[in-house]
Protein backbone atom coordinates (compact mmCIF):
# COMPACT_ATOMS: atom_id res chain seq x y z
CA UNK A 1 0.00 0.00 0.00
CA UNK A 2 2.55 2.13 1.30
CA UNK A 3 4.77 1.30 -1.93
CA UNK A 4 2.21 2.03 -4.29
CA UNK A 5 1.72 5.48 -3.27
CA UNK A 6 5.40 6.18 -3.28
CA UNK A 7 4.79 5.14 -7.04
CA UNK A 8 1.58 7.10 -8.10
CA UNK A 9 3.99 10.16 -6.36
CA UNK A 10 6.95 9.23 -8.26
CA UNK A 11 5.69 8.07 -11.68
CA UNK A 12 2.82 10.42 -11.90
CA UNK A 13 2.28 13.34 -9.15
CA UNK A 14 5.43 14.94 -9.69
CA UNK A 15 5.91 15.02 -12.98
CA UNK A 16 2.42 16.46 -13.22
CA UNK A 17 3.74 19.22 -10.91
CA UNK A 18 6.88 19.87 -12.64
CA UNK A 19 4.81 19.80 -15.97
CA UNK A 20 2.23 22.56 -14.54
CA UNK A 21 4.02 24.38 -12.00
CA UNK A 22 5.84 26.50 -14.10
CA UNK A 23 3.52 27.22 -16.70
CA UNK A 24 0.71 28.12 -13.93
CA UNK A 25 3.41 30.37 -12.21
CA UNK A 26 4.90 31.92 -15.38
CA UNK A 27 0.87 32.38 -16.76
CA UNK A 28 0.02 34.05 -12.96
CA UNK A 29 2.93 36.57 -12.80
CA UNK A 30 2.56 37.12 -17.12
CA UNK A 31 -0.87 38.17 -16.50
CA UNK A 32 -0.25 40.51 -13.66
CA UNK A 33 2.56 41.80 -14.75
CA UNK A 34 1.17 42.20 -18.35
CA UNK A 35 -1.63 43.98 -16.56
CA UNK A 36 0.30 46.72 -14.92
CA UNK A 37 1.25 47.32 -18.72
CA UNK A 38 -2.11 47.90 -19.91
CA UNK A 39 -2.65 49.98 -16.88
CA UNK A 40 0.37 52.29 -17.36
CA UNK A 41 -0.86 52.40 -21.37
CA UNK A 42 -4.07 53.45 -20.51
CA UNK A 43 -2.55 56.29 -17.76
CA UNK A 44 -0.10 57.39 -20.66
CA UNK A 45 -2.26 57.82 -23.72
CA UNK A 46 -4.67 59.59 -21.27
CA UNK A 47 -2.00 62.11 -20.29
CA UNK A 48 -1.32 62.05 -24.15
CA UNK A 49 -4.73 63.02 -25.24
CA UNK A 50 -5.11 65.43 -22.64
CA UNK A 51 -1.89 67.22 -23.08
CA UNK A 52 -2.21 67.77 -27.13
CA UNK A 53 -5.66 66.98 -27.66
CA UNK A 54 -4.70 64.25 -29.75
CA UNK A 55 -2.89 64.14 -32.40
CA UNK A 56 -4.77 63.99 -35.85
CA UNK A 57 -3.35 60.29 -36.93
CA UNK A 58 -4.94 58.88 -40.71
CA UNK A 59 -4.15 55.86 -42.09
CA UNK A 60 -4.45 57.84 -45.69
CA UNK A 61 -2.16 60.03 -47.40
CA UNK A 62 -4.79 63.17 -47.54
CA UNK A 63 -4.18 65.61 -49.63
CA UNK A 64 -6.20 68.40 -47.41
CA UNK A 65 -3.78 67.74 -44.73
CA UNK A 66 -0.22 67.67 -47.21
CA UNK A 67 -1.14 70.64 -49.01
CA UNK A 68 -1.14 73.36 -45.95
CA UNK A 69 2.00 71.74 -44.94
CA UNK A 70 5.25 73.80 -44.16
CA UNK A 71 7.79 70.23 -43.70
CA UNK A 72 7.49 66.89 -42.82
CA UNK A 73 9.44 64.10 -41.15
CA UNK A 74 9.35 60.33 -41.47
CA UNK A 75 8.69 59.17 -38.37
CA UNK A 76 9.15 55.43 -37.26
CA UNK A 77 9.26 53.41 -34.71
CA UNK A 78 9.24 49.74 -33.50
CA UNK A 79 8.45 47.45 -30.10
CA UNK A 80 9.09 43.77 -29.82
CA UNK A 81 6.38 42.18 -27.56
CA UNK A 82 6.60 38.56 -26.35
CA UNK A 83 3.95 36.55 -24.43
CA UNK A 84 4.83 34.86 -21.29
CA UNK A 85 5.82 31.14 -21.23
CA UNK A 86 2.95 30.17 -19.45
CA UNK A 87 1.07 31.91 -22.14
CA UNK A 88 2.33 29.75 -24.78
CA UNK A 89 1.71 26.64 -22.93
CA UNK A 90 -1.60 27.46 -22.28
CA UNK A 91 -2.03 28.29 -25.73
CA UNK A 92 -0.53 24.91 -26.94
CA UNK A 93 -3.20 23.13 -25.21
CA UNK A 94 -5.88 25.65 -26.52
CA UNK A 95 -4.63 25.07 -29.91
CA UNK A 96 -6.08 21.17 -29.46
CA UNK A 97 -9.72 23.03 -29.58
CA UNK A 98 -9.19 26.22 -31.48
CA UNK A 99 -10.83 29.57 -30.47
CA UNK A 100 -9.97 32.28 -29.59
CA UNK A 101 -6.62 32.96 -28.24
CA UNK A 102 -7.43 35.21 -25.26
CA UNK A 103 -4.05 35.99 -23.58
CA UNK A 104 -2.13 36.34 -27.35
CA UNK A 105 -4.94 39.29 -27.88
CA UNK A 106 -4.03 40.97 -24.72
CA UNK A 107 0.51 40.59 -25.84
CA UNK A 108 -0.59 41.89 -29.61
CA UNK A 109 -3.33 44.73 -28.78
CA UNK A 110 -0.35 45.75 -26.50
CA UNK A 111 2.02 45.44 -28.22
CA UNK A 112 -0.01 47.56 -30.98
CA UNK A 113 -0.92 50.55 -28.81
CA UNK A 114 2.37 51.09 -27.26
CA UNK A 115 3.60 51.63 -30.60
CA UNK A 116 0.91 54.00 -31.71
CA UNK A 117 1.43 55.77 -28.66
CA UNK A 118 5.20 55.43 -28.87
CA UNK A 119 5.02 57.20 -32.25
CA UNK A 120 2.70 59.89 -31.12
CA UNK A 121 5.32 61.01 -28.49
CA UNK A 122 7.72 60.72 -31.19
CA UNK A 123 5.69 63.34 -33.71
CA UNK A 124 5.13 66.22 -30.59
CA UNK A 125 8.83 65.56 -29.87
CA UNK A 126 9.55 66.79 -33.39
CA UNK A 127 7.12 69.43 -33.27
CA UNK A 128 4.52 67.59 -35.75
CA UNK A 129 0.83 68.46 -35.45
CA UNK A 130 -0.63 65.51 -37.77
CA UNK A 131 0.51 62.18 -38.85
CA UNK A 132 -0.41 60.77 -41.81
CA UNK A 133 -0.28 57.42 -44.10
CA UNK A 134 0.07 55.77 -40.76
CA UNK A 135 1.40 51.86 -41.59
CA UNK A 136 1.79 49.21 -39.15
CA UNK A 137 3.99 46.49 -39.98
CA UNK A 138 4.04 42.86 -37.90
CA UNK A 139 6.73 40.44 -38.00
CA UNK A 140 7.94 37.54 -35.97
CA UNK A 141 11.10 36.80 -34.75
CA UNK A 142 12.50 33.50 -33.89
CA UNK A 143 15.63 33.12 -31.52
CA UNK A 144 16.45 29.40 -31.62
CA UNK A 145 16.91 27.27 -34.82
CA UNK A 146 14.10 25.29 -34.72
CA UNK A 147 10.86 25.85 -34.70
CA UNK A 148 9.92 24.85 -31.07
CA UNK A 149 11.78 27.46 -29.51
CA UNK A 150 10.44 27.87 -26.04
CA UNK A 151 10.81 31.96 -26.91
CA UNK A 152 8.94 33.86 -29.22
CA UNK A 153 8.43 36.99 -29.70
CA UNK A 154 6.58 39.77 -32.40
CA UNK A 155 7.94 42.76 -33.31
CA UNK A 156 4.86 45.59 -34.55
CA UNK A 157 6.94 48.58 -36.71
CA UNK A 158 5.24 51.93 -36.79
CA UNK A 159 5.91 54.68 -39.56
CA UNK A 160 3.88 57.45 -40.83
CA UNK A 161 4.81 60.90 -42.41
CA UNK A 162 4.72 63.83 -39.64
CA UNK A 163 3.31 67.10 -40.59
CA UNK A 164 4.33 70.45 -39.42
CA UNK A 165 2.04 73.39 -40.05
CA UNK B 1 35.16 50.21 -40.54
CA UNK B 2 34.13 53.69 -40.07
CA UNK B 3 30.48 54.56 -40.07
CA UNK B 4 29.90 56.88 -42.65
CA UNK B 5 29.04 60.35 -42.27
CA UNK B 6 25.30 60.99 -41.05
CA UNK B 7 23.57 62.13 -44.38
CA UNK B 8 20.37 63.96 -43.64
CA UNK B 9 17.88 64.02 -46.73
CA UNK B 10 13.96 64.75 -46.50
CA UNK B 11 12.13 61.50 -46.36
CA UNK B 12 8.38 60.35 -46.22
CA UNK B 13 5.80 57.54 -46.89
CA UNK B 14 3.61 59.66 -48.69
CA UNK B 15 3.52 60.51 -52.07
CA UNK B 16 5.26 63.87 -52.96
CA UNK B 17 7.31 65.75 -50.07
CA UNK B 18 4.89 67.89 -47.91
CA UNK B 19 5.37 71.57 -48.41
CA UNK B 20 7.35 70.65 -51.67
CA UNK B 21 6.93 70.13 -54.75
CA UNK B 22 8.68 67.12 -56.91
CA UNK B 23 11.38 68.37 -59.49
CA UNK B 24 12.65 64.69 -60.71
CA UNK B 25 12.40 60.85 -60.02
CA UNK B 26 15.56 59.54 -59.64
CA UNK B 27 14.95 55.92 -59.91
CA UNK B 28 14.48 52.76 -56.38
CA UNK B 29 16.42 53.52 -54.05
CA UNK B 30 16.98 50.81 -51.39
CA UNK B 31 19.20 50.14 -47.73
CA UNK B 32 19.07 46.56 -45.91
CA UNK B 33 21.15 44.99 -43.01
CA UNK B 34 20.99 41.77 -42.02
CA UNK B 35 21.37 41.63 -37.86
CA UNK B 36 21.64 38.45 -35.39
CA UNK B 37 20.71 38.47 -31.89
CA UNK B 38 23.37 38.71 -29.45
CA UNK B 39 23.32 35.57 -26.88
CA UNK B 40 23.17 37.60 -23.77
CA UNK B 41 20.81 39.45 -25.20
CA UNK B 42 18.79 35.81 -25.98
CA UNK B 43 19.03 34.64 -22.56
CA UNK B 44 17.91 37.79 -21.12
CA UNK B 45 15.31 37.66 -23.42
CA UNK B 46 14.41 34.16 -22.64
CA UNK B 47 14.50 35.55 -18.80
CA UNK B 48 11.52 38.23 -19.53
CA UNK B 49 9.26 35.84 -21.51
CA UNK B 50 8.54 34.33 -17.62
CA UNK B 51 6.41 37.51 -17.63
CA UNK B 52 5.91 38.38 -21.45
CA UNK B 53 5.64 41.92 -22.54
CA UNK B 54 8.01 44.13 -24.20
CA UNK B 55 11.83 42.93 -24.71
CA UNK B 56 13.47 46.10 -24.71
CA UNK B 57 16.68 44.17 -25.36
CA UNK B 58 15.73 43.77 -28.99
CA UNK B 59 13.60 46.89 -29.24
CA UNK B 60 16.38 48.87 -29.18
CA UNK B 61 18.55 46.59 -31.54
CA UNK B 62 16.32 46.34 -34.24
CA UNK B 63 15.72 50.32 -34.12
CA UNK B 64 19.04 50.64 -34.33
CA UNK B 65 19.42 48.42 -37.24
CA UNK B 66 16.80 50.06 -38.74
CA UNK B 67 18.06 53.25 -38.91
CA UNK B 68 21.27 51.80 -40.39
CA UNK B 69 18.97 50.15 -43.21
CA UNK B 70 17.20 54.08 -43.93
CA UNK B 71 21.22 55.78 -43.88
CA UNK B 72 22.24 53.52 -46.67
CA UNK B 73 19.19 54.02 -48.53
CA UNK B 74 19.70 57.80 -47.95
CA UNK B 75 23.63 57.30 -49.33
CA UNK B 76 22.27 55.55 -52.30
CA UNK B 77 19.79 58.33 -52.93
CA UNK B 78 22.60 60.54 -51.93
CA UNK B 79 24.66 59.54 -54.55
CA UNK B 80 22.73 59.82 -57.15
CA UNK B 81 21.76 63.54 -56.19
CA UNK B 82 18.74 63.26 -55.02
CA UNK B 83 17.43 65.66 -52.16
CA UNK B 84 14.92 63.68 -50.89
CA UNK B 85 13.32 60.08 -51.13
CA UNK B 86 9.20 59.82 -51.39
CA UNK B 87 7.51 56.81 -50.56
CA UNK B 88 9.26 55.21 -48.18
CA UNK B 89 8.54 51.57 -47.02
CA UNK B 90 9.68 49.09 -44.68
CA UNK B 91 9.74 45.68 -44.37
CA UNK B 92 11.47 42.93 -42.62
CA UNK B 93 12.19 39.30 -42.98
CA UNK B 94 13.55 36.16 -41.50
CA UNK B 95 16.23 35.43 -43.26
CA UNK B 96 18.00 32.55 -40.92
CA UNK B 97 17.10 31.23 -37.67
CA UNK B 98 18.10 33.92 -35.68
CA UNK B 99 18.87 36.85 -37.77
CA UNK B 100 16.28 39.38 -39.55
CA UNK B 101 16.67 41.30 -42.42
CA UNK B 102 15.42 45.00 -42.08
CA UNK B 103 14.90 46.17 -45.62
CA UNK B 104 13.62 49.63 -46.51
CA UNK B 105 13.01 51.14 -49.75
CA UNK B 106 11.43 54.51 -51.79
CA UNK B 107 11.86 56.48 -54.72
CA UNK B 108 14.73 59.32 -55.01
CA UNK B 109 13.86 62.71 -55.74
CA UNK B 110 14.27 65.74 -56.39
CA UNK B 111 12.32 68.70 -55.02
CA UNK B 112 12.11 72.22 -54.46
Amino acid sequence: MDSELVLILTYIAVPLLFTFAFPVFSWAIGRWYQGTLLNALNEQEKQQNAAFGGHLVGSTSSKMTTLSAQSSVLLHTSIVVGPSMGQMFFMWIKSIFGGQLHSYDVVIQYGRREVIRRLQEQATHLGCSSIVNLRIETSTISFAKNQESKTSSMEFLAYATGIRN
Amino acid sequence: MEPPQAISLMLSNVETIPGHSVVSSLGLVTGSTVRAKHIGKDIFAGLKNIVGGELKAYTELLNESRNEALQRMMADANSRGANAIVNVRFATSNVAAGASELFCYGTAVVVQ
